[in-house]
């Protein structure tokens, strides 16, 4: 992680297309049973073309791309805006960069710009985060 | 949830729920030799707390209530076998008229989480939620 450089790109990580299991697996997994992830008729009450996924599914997908690029425990802070809806049949795909590098030895970080997008282009999540660099 | 006014419980954190949890969130790096919690496993720690906020105490309509942004804040590294001593509170709570007219509801929640034996801060989940004006629901 020493080679890491302010500029660099992560590597390519895409998830789906995502299912309908995968909302009700996240929903399972995060205790979040708001209806409108996984009960169709109520999310077609709510106007909506069908069940939506959680927000924090795409930006548990966005951190997974953060831990694959840097490791398991490595994120010291994570903060991300959700712009657009995810639906069933979605390939999401995560994109990073390195902004800024600072420190030595144990308490060398790295800030990234992160951003997860449909298969249309469309940013669904953007965020930033910082990393512990080891 | 336990704790004296609901806003208070403690919570272990568990080898199978991160394990699930890190299926869920597709995250690669989970190692079942070398477990770690995913960045946003704390989700799961405030769901409660967060499900009874938004349906009981705010009755914000789920029909029109988006998710705005979702931070944490890393002083510690998060263990699996930790006890947790958690403390939420909403530090905001506005509304604000929005592009198309209406109203927009904010309310913005703010979760620590200590350590339960030594009291030392763990970590920091903010959540802002967002209810858009009836009518403005297609908001993203």
């Amino acid at each position: 992680m020493n080679a890491v450089r302010e500029g660099d790109g992560g590597p390519a990580f895409s998830v789906g297309p995502l299912t309908r299991t995968d909302f009700v697996r996240y929903a399972g997994a995060s205790g979040d049973f708001n209806p409108i992830h996984h009960d169709e008729p109520f999310a077609k009450s709510a106007g909506l073309p069908s069940v939506m996924a959680h927000g924090m599914l795409s930006a548990g997908i966005l951190a997974s791309f953060v831990t694959q690029w840097f490791g398991a425990g490595c994120v010291r802070r994570y903060k991300v805006r959700f712009r657009e809806r995810v639906w069933p049949g979605d390939v999401l795909s995560a994109e990073g960069r390195v902004v800024h590098v600072r420190g030595d030895g144990d308490q060398r970080r790295a800030e990234l710009e992160l951003v997860l997008k449909r298969q249309d282009g469309v940013a669904v999540v953007s965020g930033i985060a910082e990393v512990t660099l080891q | 949830m336990s704790g004296s006014d609901g806003c208070e419980w403690e919570f272990p954190v568990e080898w199978s729920k991160a394990r699930d949890f890190a299926r869920a969130v597709h995250d690669g790096a989970w190692d079942d030799r070398n477990p770690v919690p995913s960045p946003t496993f704390p989700a799961y720690i405030t769901s409660d707390f967060v499900e009874r906020l938004v349906v009981d105490d705010l009755n914000l309509d789920l029909k029109r209530t988006l998710h705005g942004e979702q931070e944490y804040e890393y002083l510690r590294p998060l263990r699996i076998g930790a006890r947790l001593r958690c403390r939420a509170r909403i530090v905001e709570d506005y509304v604000k008229e929005g592009r198309r007219g209406g109203k927009m509801r904010f309310v913005v929640c703010e979760t620590e989480m200590c350590d339960a034996e030594t009291g030392e801060v763990i970590l920091r989940e903010r959540s802002t939620s967002i209810e858009t004006a009836p009518g403005e629901g297609k908001v993203a």
